[in-house]
């Protein structure tokens, strides 16, 4: 056993890095890594459709975190393989890490569902550093888009889109804002005020078919509208990244699951922002929870009930997100009086 | 158009095909036009699994340095490539392998150690490898592979480059070598997801002419066939070896002859010998060789033998590290040795005049009658470049020997004192041009002679050689001399002067006033250009690659003037980021 | 033949490979009841292993490979029976062993779809081989004609004794002919391999339940054996308010109605309960049937769904939905129909003994979702009431299959009949007439090629959505062609073939370390023994004073031949190990 405890936390974003803050403010001596698979240091994800825009740049995007200190930071570095019995990280690249506790921070990633998977080649994605600096630069080239799914970051992105004046048609799916689904009402609110945006919107279809000629890509929706596009771009909501704890032993559904102390299962590993599915005493379920403050909060709240705290998370932050005038609860399955809040 | 500028370092462990790889880099690079400089490092010891390094600057302008710090880092070897790492950028690229075929222990994968900010792609190098070829040996070439993938090189004479390298072996070597390449080539472009800026794309530079990618110690043997080299005589010692390999080749084809002789001391009386002789003879050798033969070196003075010895620097004392590059022998090149002894020393700043140096060194060592030294050093001699075919020397360069005339033989003086020094020269056995050669001080006719007056006449007669040589040296190379003033003045020699004269251009662009100067020639030294350059800087900086700045103590006596020094001992050549950095402070 | 000529002409057939091998590699058979050699096999060739039936696997991969595709299915037949039917719904225990699938040598080996390319691909002129043995006039009666009923009625019959199976439903197969939806199963297909078992002579009475159409003491005077095969048919109760519903159905039921071509009303919205197979094929049956909305609602989590990633992944693209950690608390009616159903939130939670994790309801966690049907697939239990006792065989009463194991899947329903025939057989003629040997035999090569290893697996080809909703039976797995097969069937290791040190002759020069692909070749310094006389793990070293031999881990070890190719001593040898049986 190594003389001081090693803390391994999965994950540089906002959770991740308040949790390593956290540990390293209460426990001075010990050793604490932060494993991420993305190769770069902490930037603000949500500032990555303005630096597509070009309103921002790459330094912008850099968090200048100065409450991690003695910490190392792996970066590039993804963990595919977890064994609790052993306190055991088994890294993509054939490293071994001993860790004596564990903070699962890993985020989430863009979902693809098993009935995309026809066309699933032709979708770009633009939820990670990695996915922006790579198409960056098509998208500033591209004139015609079609956005397919439309959740937070679709509408975000959207909105971008359109202050480049750019061509879009998008096709909103109820299903995109998963585990959130859209009511037909809220559904037919959001499509009417989109419409100020003089873009086309498409509703109740579903995708049929996308195909690639000469550099353009043809969609066509089961309703027969057929659009010849640039880039099609899929927001479909985000899954956790979790496949390295499959088989672990740690419990998992969806994300981790974790109590309201943000423990899994097994004793000494955590979890905590949008990978994890927390136990909500108040409604009796499961919740996994969005927005940078909740990232934070659990963060810290992970780590502090890792050296021994009991604290039980509470959400924070915006309670709602408003999509095109429809607002929707990020704690939706808290019941507050929406002309209080507004 | 985009401007490429980078450097490219593979690290691996000696037989992985490590110096290989970069080969067949540079020599793609320098096909598709661009400027490049290579500097391969290996393990101190022969034997072993050693760390290697193959160093490849890219650029598609003039480059004089083989930049400090790499860009990318092809780790083949995890351990060593770990070491490695500090010599990367720290938004630099680290191409590593992600399926080992042994998992490692916590901290022993070198992606474990790729600092925030880097970049780092894991390609399963190995297990590409064994995929295209059955085995591991093609790491290199996907790890080449992946490099092309990445940075949008094209692929097909990429591959060609590799077939060229290759062509000599079986159909299945250069088919494996091939396969790997494609095969890490199609896996990265398939899976990684590029997020650095490096770019080859639509970079096209006008179709080269044909070059000869070579390294000084190739050089120096290239040119001394070229200058009519007909006798060698030396003993092995890194990094001087590869002269005398070639030339083992090479020289009797030309009509000469190799003696490998059994220590440096032999090695070079039989140069002289030969010298006396009439035939152009030389050894090469590098610092501790050099020690053993200074005693001898006084001979070819004194005897007025012509002598020319190759000295490829390393770091010392004694044996030292035989494969790390210093400039500490300018000591004793110039100084060294017995009494007041006159000789010539060259040290050429770059890989091209390592040619122009060793035509040179052969051409002043007949005419002058002397010891001509050319100082090298490890980084010279194995630092690839790729460089315009170099013009065959005229012909008078080839036949300079001042032959005695019809006059002389009535009363033959082999050591007749002349304004210029130059005595003219019989070949033994010559009728009429009998003489005594002696390593006592003689007279005129070479009889010994012990005279105040004659010891003090031929000393002078010896250092009057001193007064024209400069005038056949090419004189000192000094950038922006148009300019009146300088706040700083660069001195070096040698291989340090490229990285000086990069580092003047970038301190011009930042807007300090500086300049460089360089001389080829250290004996003798152009003492009155340096002085005029010194009169015009306003401080003077002399970067150089040993602990006591040799060549800052000679050039400080010539301007009896303060000068800064800047001096690395770390065994990798001057870069010239660290000039800058130096010029920055003062 | 003088020994010397044997010896000339076998070497002369090694030379011909360009390799001249030593004489230790000429042919040499040996069997082996070693209790280390079955160690060995069942450690190193993990497919087989974890059969129940103990198929050799890597020996009919290897005649897929040859093209040989009749001698592959009859290796599969000897110890599987129904190699079509299994190709298509095998529970795959074996893959999910295979090495191949371990971490960092890629996916396993799509050993089930080989399974099934035996069957389609095997010639016309293909003929059945059985070994059949004198007839002993003994006569066994057998109830049930499922997998297991099937599996023992084989068996005894090869050995000669009469067989009879009584099958109380109009079509012979069981749980196959009527838990098993079409489209997973082709019933001609089915029909076909049981017709195969018929040939031997076995008389099929269907229609005919015990109890009610005979007596089970009847059968018990009449015959000199009895197996009970009946499986596992009474459904666990679906014990909530409003369960007993219209429209609400369970799963095996609703199964054999759809198998029965009955129409069953699931309406727009399906409800689906269960974690296991037959909740994923009533869910894809409820699409067939025209539902708009299915989700398979579990109680547990994802993972412990006890289904294989093929069925989770068919049964997200024709679009079921999974919802997870509820259970059903209560059915919603309106005028004794179903328009909805409560549930409630469940949580994990670990028990001690035995160490498991179970769900736990969470209290006033209720809500409801709208619906038109509800499919409860909760699992069978054996139906105890034909016999008295536990049959023990001590009174001619035997029993196989899910009756004695409690409802699992095909293959291991199938090994069991074997397993009691064997027993029923023992009992009959009062000795032991076949037992299982190591069968070693000297290999030359590695058989494989390095590049093979790289080989992706190869896709299952299956019908697209619009086809399977126009006809509901037509199957959506549509095999792999000859070319696929071939594909595939290059990704085995072969794992049969043992590769070995010489300790004798090495000479540690570490030169097949040094080429090892993976962590498969060690310096050991001991090799333990396990309680059962067995090889246990080896003990590494780097110690070179400890260094006892330089051995290759057969269970790292993937057969690339890279030691055998470098070694300067020519001391690897290459030995194919089988699993067979042989008369005592």
């Amino acid at each position: 056993m190594p003389e001081n405890d090693h803390y391994v936390i999965i994950g540089n974003g906002p959770a991740g890095n308040h949790a390593a803050a956290t540990l390293r403010q209460k426990d001075k001596d010990a050793k604490i890594t932060i494993i991420s698979d993305e190769c770069v240091p902490y930037y603000y994800k949500p500032r990555l459709t303005d630096f597509i825009a070009g309103e921002i740049a790459k330094e912008d995007l850099m968090v200048n975190f100065q409450d991690v200190k003695d910490i190392r930071i792996r970066c590039g570095q993804a963990v595919k393989r977890i064994d609790p019995d052993s306190k055991l990280l088994f890294l993509q690249h054939m490293e071994k890490i001993e860790f004596s506790k564990l903070i699962i921070a890993s985020g989430s990633r863009a979902r693809v569902l098993p009935t995309m998977s026809g066309y699933a080649d032709h979708l770009k994605f633009v939820t990670s550093y990695t996915d922006v600096m790579e198409y960056k630069e098509e998208i500033r080239k591209a004139e015609n888009f079609f956005i397919f799914g439309g959740d937070l970051v679709g509408f975000k992105f959207f909105k971008m889109l359109n202050s480049m004046d750019k061509t879009v048609t998008i096709m909103i799916d109820p299903d995109a804002f998963w585990p959130y689904r859209l009511t037909r009402d809220m559904l037919e609110q959001i499509s009417e005020n989109l419409l100020k945006f003089n873009t086309e919107i498409i509703v109740k279809d579903e995708v049929l078919s996308i195909d690639r000629q000469n550099g353009s890509y043809r969609v066509k929706t089961r309703k027969g509208i057929e659009k010849n596009v640039d880039m099609v771009l899929s927001f479909n909501g985000l899954n956790p990244n979790i496949e390295f704890a499959k088989g672990s032993g740690i419990d998992i559904d969806y994300g981790i699951l974790v109590d309201e102390y943000l423990k899994t299962n097994v004793d000494g590993i955590y979890a905590c922002g949008s990978c994890a599915q927390i136990y909500n005493q108040a409604i009796k379920s499961y919740t996994t929870s969005i927005g940078w403050p909740n990232a934070v909060v659990q963060g810290e709240v992970a780590a502090l009930n890792l050296l021994g705290d009991h604290k039980i998370i509470e959400s924070v932050g915006q309670k709602y997100f408003d999509l095109e005038g429809v607002k929707i609860k990020t704690t939706w399955w808290e019941d507050i009086n929406e002309d209080n809040d507004a | 158009m985009k401007d490429i500028n980078i450097v490219i370092e593979i690290c691996g462990s000696a037989g992985e095909g490590t110096i290989s790889a970069g080969e067949i880099t540079s020599r793609f690079m320098s096909s598709q036009g661009f400027e490049i400089m290579s500097f391969d490092s290996y393990p101190a010891e022969i034997r072993g699994f050693g760390k290697c390094v193959a160093h490849t600057r890219i650029s598609s302008r003039q480059i004089y340095s083989p930049g400090k710090l790499a860009d990318v880092l092809i780790a083949l070897n995890d351990k060593h490539a770990i070491s490695q790492l500090s010599t990367l950028k720290e938004n630099g690229i680290l191409i590593y392998d992600s399926q080992p075929a042994r998992p490692h222990k916590e901290d022993e994968s070198v992606a474990g150690w790729a600092k925030p900010g880097m970049i780092s792609y894991g390609i399963p190098l190995n297990m590409l490898a064994h995929k295209a070829s059955g085995n591991a040996r093609g790491m290199n070439m996907v790890a080449l592979g992946a490099l092309a993938a990445l940075f949008y090189v094209d692929k097909s004479p990429f591959t060609d480059s590799i077939k060229t390298r290759y062509a000599k072996k079986k159909q299945i070597v250069i088919d494996s070598n091939v396969n790997s390449f494609l095969e890490g080539y199609n896996w990265t472009k398939e899976n990684i997801k590029k997020i650095d800026p490096h770019s080859f794309k639509d970079i096209t530079l006008p179709k080269p002419k044909e070059k000869l990618i070579i390294n000084g110690n190739q050089l120096v043997a290239r040119a001394a066939l070229d200058a009519d080299l007909s006798f060698y005589a030396g003993y092995p010692i890194t990094p001087a070896t590869k002269i005398m390999e070639i030339l083992s080749r090479e020289l009797p084809k030309h009509g000469g002859v190799l003696l490998q002789t059994e220590d440096e001391i032999s090695a070079i009386g039989a140069v002289i010998g030969a010298g006396f002789g009439g035939k152009r003879a030389m050894t090469a050798t590098s610092g501790p060789g050099f020690a053993l033969m200074t005693e001898f070196t006084g001979l070819s003075v004194m005897a007025e033998v012509p002598a020319v010895i190759i000295n490829s620097q390393r770091a010392g004392p004694s044996t030292g590290i035989p494969t790390k590059t210093e400039q500490s022998d300018f000591n004793s090149a110039v100084l060294g040795g017995t009494g007041d002894c006159p000789r010539i020393v060259l040290a050429p700043a770059d890989t091209k005049s390592c040619y122009e140096a060793t035509v040179l060194a052969l051409y002043l060592a007949e005419k002058y009658q002397t010891l001509v030294v050319v100082l090298l050093d490890f980084f010279l001699s194995n630092s690839i470049r790729n460089i315009n075919i170099p013009e065959k020397p005229s012909s008078e360069y080839l036949d300079a020997n001042i032959a005695p005339d019809k006059n002389d033989f009535k009363d033959y003086q082999r050591y007749k004192i002349t304004k210029n020094g130059i005595s003219p020269r019989a070949i033994p056995g010559t009728p009429g041009g009998m003489f005594f050669s002696t390593g006592l001080e003689h007279d005129a006719y070479g009889r010994p002679n012990y005279s105040e007056a004659g010891h003090t006449a031929m000393t002078q007669k010896r250092f009057a050689k001193f007064n024209t040589v400069l005038t056949e040296a090419p004189a000192p190379e000094i950038s922006a001399n148009d300019r009146d003033e300088f706040d700083i003045g660069v001195i070096s020699w040698g291989s340090s002067a490229g990285a000086a004269h990069e580092a003047v251009m970038s301190a011009q662009k930042e807007g300090i006033n500086a300049s460089s100067f360089s001389s080829m020639m250290l004996s003798p030294f152009p003492e009155k250009a340096l002085i005029d350059f010194s009169d015009k800087c306003k401080k003077i900086l002399i970067p150089e690659l040993n602990f006591s700045g040799q060549f800052a103590g000679f050039a400080t006596r010539i301007l009896k003037r303060s000068v800064e020094r800047l001096n690395f001992i770390t065994g990798r050549p001057m870069a010239s980021e660290d000039i800058l950095q130096k010029m920055r402070e003062m | 033949m003088k020994k010397n000529d044997l010896y000339s002409k076998e070497e002369t057939f090694f030379q011909s490979k360009n390799k001249i091998y030593s004489a230790q590699s000429v042919k040499q058979i040996v069997y082996s009841t070693d209790i280390r050699d079955f160690g060995q096999v069942a450690k190193s060739i993990p497919c087989q292993d974890a059969c129940p039936a103990k198929t050799n696997i890597p020996g009919y991969i290897r005649a897929v490979f040859e093209k040989r595709y009749g001698r592959a299915y009859e290796l599969n037949r000897s110890a599987n029976i129904l190699p079509g039917v299994l190709g298509r719904i095998c529970a795959r225990p074996c893959e999910s062993s295979c090495r191949h699938g371990e971490t960092d040598n890629g996916q396993s080996v799509g050993i089930c779809h080989l399974k099934r390319s035996c069957a389609d691909l095997k010639p016309s002129s293909h003929r059945i081989i059985e070994g059949l043995y004198t007839p002993t006039e003994k006569k066994v009666a057998v109830i049930g004609s499922g997998p297991a009923g099937l599996a023992a009625a084989h068996d005894l019959s090869i050995l000669g004794h009469k067989v009879v199976i009584f099958e109380g439903m109009d079509k012979p197969g069981g749980m196959l002919m009527y838990g098993i939806p079409e489209f997973r199963l082709p019933r001609d297909l089915l029909m076909l391999e049981i017709q195969n078992i018929l040939r031997l002579g076995i008389q099929l009475k269907t229609n005919t339940a015990i109890g009610s159409d005979i007596s089970f003491a009847q059968l018990k005077k009449e015959y000199d054996a009895v197996v009970v095969a009946t499986g596992c048919v009474s459904p666990r109760k679906f014990d909530i308010p409003g369960g007993n519903l219209e429209n609400v159905y369970n799963g095996l039921d609703f199964m054999k109605a759809v198998n029965e071509g009955e129409n069953p009303f699931v309406g727009d919205k399906v409800i689906v309960i269960g974690a296991g197979f037959t909740a994923v094929d009533c869910a894809r049956s409820a699409i067939r049937l025209g539902a708009l909305d299915v989700s398979i609602n579990i109680r547990k989590t994802i993972e412990y769904m006890r289904i294989d990633e093929t069925e989770k992944y068919e049964a997200q693209f024709e679009g079921i939905k999974t919802y997870s950690l509820i259970q059903p608390s209560r059915i919603i009616e309106d005028n004794n129909k179903v328009t909805g159903i409560e549930f409630q939130r469940t949580r994990m939670e670990k028990i001690d003994k035995p160490p498991y994790r179970v769900s736990i309801p969470i209290e006033n966690s209720q809500f409801s979702v709208p619906t038109d049907s509800v499919i409860a697939a909760l699992g069978q239990s054996p139906d105890m009431s034909i016999i008295s006792k536990k049959p023990d065989g001590m009174d001619g009463v035997f029993a196989a299959g899910d009756f004695v194991t409690g409802s699992s899947d095909v293959i291991s329903a199938i090994a069991g009949g074997r397993k009691c025939a064997g027993k029923i057989d023992e009992y009959l003629v009062g000795k032991k007439r076949k037992r299982t040997v190591v069968r070693l035999e000297n290999h030359a090569t590695t058989d494989r090629q390095r590049s093979y290893d790289f080989i992706g697996k190869v896709v299952m080809n299956t019908i697209d959505m619009e086809k399977r909703l126009s006809k509901s039976t037509r199957e959506v797995e549509t095999g792999y062609n000859e070319d696929q097969t071939h594909e595939e069937a290059k990704r085995c290791y072969l794992c049969n073939l043992k590769y070995e040190i010489d300790p004798l002759v090495c000479i540690y020069c570490s030169a097949c370390i040094d080429v090892a692909p993976k962590d498969c070749i060690k310096m050991i310094g001991n090799i333990p023994v396990n309680p059962d006389g067995t090889y246990g793990i080896y003990e590494e070293t780097d110690d070179w004073n400890q260094v006892l031999s330089i051995a290759i881990d057969n269970a790292e070890c993937i057969r690339c031949g890279q030691c055998l190719a470098v070694c300067p001593m020519d001391c690897i040898s290459v030995t194919k190990t089988e699993l067979i049986e042989i008369d005592t």
